[in-house]
């Protein structure tokens, strides 16, 4: 759907002909709008890192070897809370290979990005399964695992909460007793005395008026559990304390300018004095983000000054002690009028957010305030509690919190539908958001936010255009359909940065601090740059790793924003760079800068191209014939952040959604009648995203956050019984789609309606596909056989049982 | 315990621990990086290798069980500084992102090919089961394949 002709409204005119000076851009008078073509935007170029990647070259953390490595391997509790008594040392400290067995104690100090909850190891007591307890340090990793088995501790079992309801009750233990004394962002934080660790709250408008207005109601509870975003990779870290007294840290993190602050926080060292650099990462979904492993490395490594030391998680310990997803209840009433105009929304939020909760407060935040998705409610009350648990922390997972609040919205809506007798697409379009609509937190759309009903009307197109098949001998045959609504969920700094340099030939290198974790963006700040700068992409060399000394800074790469808002910092670097050639032109073409152009190959004297310079006698500034030089060389530095981000006010409002992608989603199933098994024979999702920047990449991003979220649909949970103990913590019980589980068929469209911050118009995609997944898989299995169900995953078994029920 | 294998061509002669897995063979002894361990249990397939001429996980093979093995890893697949059709084709089609499964991937599906050059995209699904990947959602790792088979729908 996406197309090569694009068309600018006027008043945007100056600043994109800017974008695409020169023989890109035609002005057509006759309509008083500027078309573009472009040239590199858009097209499927092949991603730089493929090569290496494809050829076993591509280095990822358990790649990187240093002199004197030493490695580590991690004791976990066997309770998921209790004290610890004693840790006995002795035999592990006598197994071969041992250099040093480390415990927590002594370490008094906490560390968190948002609230400092969390702790490089377990001090007094534990608070979940995968917590370190004990590490040792040997000559390999072998050695280490064997020597952990030989630790001995002592522990005082305390009573274990498993579910946030639990932790709510009057009665129920502290799993943190000094919460309220924590250090918290402003507006965020622990309830002290209980085991809230935050509670957000959002007011829009009137809720007693608009249920009092309302005519007709639904309601219901939904549960999306736990889950593992599961890379293929897991977590992995290496910390080294020099003798020089300054640390470096290897991470497989798109975090590495958190890890340098909270490093040199913790140890008293300037920023400069910590270095951190991520490789290659092996996939990410949201849980290699936010400070997770490096702390407890680093606390093992400061044992061992001089040698680097490696730790690698076990897929056990990936899953159990580094980030879980989800672990979200969404209680949800909606009310609307007789013609099925919204009135009100109240929603209630619990996510059992695990034994620390700095990595997963904005979860619950962005759950809470996006919980409406692509609709608009006059009147809402939202609520979401972030409570303590004895299970392992919940952080980022793709779709961060939106797939789990929007599965109710999403559920509701179809059930709503059918209380009226209405259609459900008529339903959903006469409260679709636009331009005018006001969202939850109070920030006011306009038409460049976005079109969700152009997305519905594709996939109404794709899904629903023919008739469904009728139930035979075998098999029940269903339709879904689910609206999206996403923004990113920043934060105070959250911005990124761009380092470019004009080569000697014109060719260009571009530095960035965007983390590559598989989602392409090498290949965005290709095309973005190649677009701006009229020169091809071949010519541009993007960064292959991070490095805190030589990249520039970054927040994080998270929310879906690399492209919207690194793509825009890379146009503000290209700019300046076309700007400072131009300057020294003007100096030695002896002209004013306003009348020279620039086309990718000369800068050139508008009314007479033929006086021209060549960008390669430019990059360095300009040598005369006698060697004399001037002008300067060409490198430049940009940022951009998202505009006018505000934390949330007394109503819990604010300008914190920014950037927000609408799309729609929809399935054509078949639910076995014999298992219970459901089989998805076409799956289409439409977003608007502004621009596509990489057609066939864009199409994998869709495709692959789609069979990740049928995972979560109808395989996917990790389970914690009531001790807090998980027995499904390995690939072969934790079950995520394979090969086999791809639909028949995928529809992948979009639309594009240029959005006002990104380059060319581009907005996030990256986790926007997980989310109206269960929701239109779950409509079509009512759509099947008439059940509701409100709690995924739906296995073929739950499924089998319901259907035999009724 | 001393063995011997060829890998990629070339001999070697290594004392080894008994329970060494042939994954940490080629990564540590070897130092052939280019195979991944995923899941350390066989579930994966982040590790496969060709073993005499048949995919097996590496990380559930030992060592010393390798002994006069003809073993394949990915940096094998490449010759003299060219990718193979297959590699070319992965690339082309974006069925590689993270890469952290590819080199596994690029060799069961090589070894697909070689034993049945024209797969049905159900033979492709058969075939590659044991490899997952996280990124892609699996459909242009079958297009790059299909092309690489000669079979792309155009």
């Amino acid at each position: 759907m996406y197309s090569k002709w694009t068309e600018y409204k006027e008043d945007s005119r100056a600043e994109n002909a800017e974008d695409a000076e020169g023989k890109n851009t035609k002005l057509l008078n006759s309509t008083g709008r500027v078309f573009v073509e472009f040239k590199y935007v858009g097209k499927s170029i092949q991603r730089p890192d493929a090569v290496k990647k494809v050829t076993g070259k591509a280095y990822f953390l358990d790649d990187v070897k240093l002199p004197g490595m030493l490695y580590a391997a991690i004791l976990r509790p066997e309770y998921a809370h209790a004290k610890i008594i004693s840790i006995d040392t002795s035999e592990a400290e006598k197994c071969e290979g041992v250099v040093k067995v480390v415990t927590g104690k002594g370490c008094e100090f906490k560390y968190g990005d948002n609230i400092r909850d969390l702790t490089p190891f377990a001090v007094d007591k534990v608070r979940y399964i995968g917590e370190p307890v004990a590490a040792v340090i040997a000559e390999n990793t072998h050695l280490a695992r064997e020597a952990v088995k030989k630790i001995k501790v002592e522990y005082e079992p305390l009573p274990v909460l498993v579910d946030a309801l639990d932790s709510l009750k009057d009665d129920a233990i502290l799993i943190h007793e000094k919460s309220g004394e924590y250090w918290h962002l402003p507006g965020l934080g622990p309830k002290a005395g209980t085991n809230i660790a935050n509670h957000y709250e959002l007011k829009k408008g009137d809720i007693k008026k608009g249920f009092d207005d309302a005519e007709v109601f639904v309601e219901g509870e939904f549960v999306y559990p736990w889950g593992s975003s599961a890379a293929i990779e897991p977590h992995g870290s290496i910390v080294w304390f020099h003798e020089d007294k300054t640390i470096e840290c290897w991470s497989s993190s798109i975090c590495p300018f958190i890890i340098r602050e909270e490093l040199g926080r913790v140890y008293d060292l300037p920023l400069s004095d910590v270095r951190v650099h991520i490789p290659e990462l092996g996939g990410c979904f949201g849980y290699k983000s936010d400070i997770t492993v490096e702390q407890t490395i680093a606390w093992i490594a400061s044992f061992v000054p001089g040698h680097p030391v490696k730790w690698v998680a076990t897929r056990k310990e990936d899953l159990l002690s580094t980030l879980l997803g989800h672990g979200m209840r969404t209680r949800m009433k909606i009310g609307a009028k007789k013609d099925g105009t919204f009135t009100a929304m109240e929603t209630t939020i619990y996510q059992s957010t695990g034994a620390y909760s700095d990595t997963g407060v904005h979860v619950s935040i962005g759950a809470g305030h996006n919980c409406g998705g692509a609709y608009e409610f006059p009147n809402a009350h939202l609520q979401s509690y972030l409570v303590y648990t004895n299970t392992p922390p919940v952080g980022a997972y793709r779709g961060y919190g939106h797939q789990e609040s929007q599965f109710a919205t999403e559920r509701l809506i179809d059930i709503l539908a059918r209380k009226l007798n209405m259609s459900s697409f008529d339903l959903r379009e006469k409260n679709y958001m636009g331009d005018g609509s006001v969202t939850a937190l109070g920030e006011k759309l306009i038409t460049s936010h976005g079109d969700v009903k152009k997305c519905a009307d594709l996939v109404r197109e794709a899904i629903f255009s023919k008739e469904k098949p009728a139930e035979d001998d075998k098999y029940y045959y269903g339709r879904g359909f689910s609206g999206v609504m996403k923004t990113p969920k920043g934060a105070p700094f959250s911005s990124k940065s761009c380092y470019l340099k004009f080569n000697a030939d014109g060719s260009v290198a571009i530095n960035m601090g965007g983390a590559e974790v598989g989602q392409g963006l090498r290949t965005v700040v290709q095309q973005v740059a190649a677009e701006v700068l009229m020169i091809p992409t071949e010519k541009i060399k993007v960064y292959t790793e991070i490095d805190t000394q030589f990249s520039p800074w970054e927040w994080q790469t998270i929310g879906s924003m690399f492209t919207t808002q690194g793509g825009r910092a890379v146009v503000r670097a290209c700019k300046k760079a076309i700007k400072m050639m131009k300057k020294t032109a003007a100096q030695v073409l002896r002209v004013n800068i306003d009348n020279l152009k620039y086309d990718g190959e000369h800068v050139y004297l508008r009314n007479d191209p033929s006086l021209k310079l060549t960008v390669e006698s430019l990059a360095r500034g300009y040598m005369y014939d006698d060697g004399m030089t001037v002008g300067d060389v060409v490198h430049t530095t940009s940022d951009a952040r998202l505009p006018r981000y505000s934390v949330p006010d007394a109503n819990g409002q604010g300008t914190m959604g920014v950037s927000h992608t609408f799309g729609a989603q929809g399935c054509e199933i078949k639910i076995e009648k014999a298992t219970g098994k459901i089989i998805i024979d076409h799956f289409a999702s439409a977003f608007d995203v502004g621009r596509v920047i990489n057609a066939q990449q864009i199409r994998g991003q869709v495709a692959g956050g789609v069979m990740m979220a049928i995972g979560a649909s109808l395989c996917e949970e990790l389970v914690f019984d009531s001790e807090g103990r998980c027995h499904n913590a390995m690939f072969r019980k934790y079950r995520f789609p394979t090969i086999k589980d791809a639909p028949e068929k995928q529809t992948i469209e979009f639309v594009e309606t240029p959005g006002e911050i990104g380059p060319f118009g581009a907005r996030g995609i990256g986790e926007h596909p997980v989310i109206g997944v269960a929701p239109s898989i779950l409509n079509a299995v009512y759509d099947a056989v008439g059940i509701d169900f409100f709690r995924i995953p739906l296995t073929a078994e739950i499924l089998k049982a319901e259907m035999d029920k009724k | 315990m001393k063995i011997n294998v060829k890998v990629n061509g070339k001999k070697y002669e290594r004392d080894v621990r008994e329970n060494m897995t042939l994954l940490r063979f080629i990564r540590e002894e070897i130092g052939l990086t280019g195979t991944k361990e995923g899941c350390g249990v066989g579930e994966c397939g982040a590790c496969t290798v060709i073993l005499n001429g048949k995919t097996v996980n590496s990380c559930i093979v030992l060592a010393v069980e390798a002994d006069g093995a003809v073993i394949e890893t990915i940096e094998g697949e490449a010759k003299n500084g060219k990718m193979s059709k297959l590699q070319n084709s992965f690339h082309e089609h974006h069925a590689v992102q993270c890469g952290f499964c590819t080199p596994g991937m690029v060799l069961s599906a090589k070894t697909l090919l070689k034993e049945n050059p024209k797969p049905s995209e159900h033979e492709i699904k058969e075939a590659l089961e044991g490899n997952f990947c996280r990124c892609t959602g699996y459909q242009q790792i079958i297009e790059a394949i299909q092309d690489a088979s000669g079979q792309m729908k155009k």
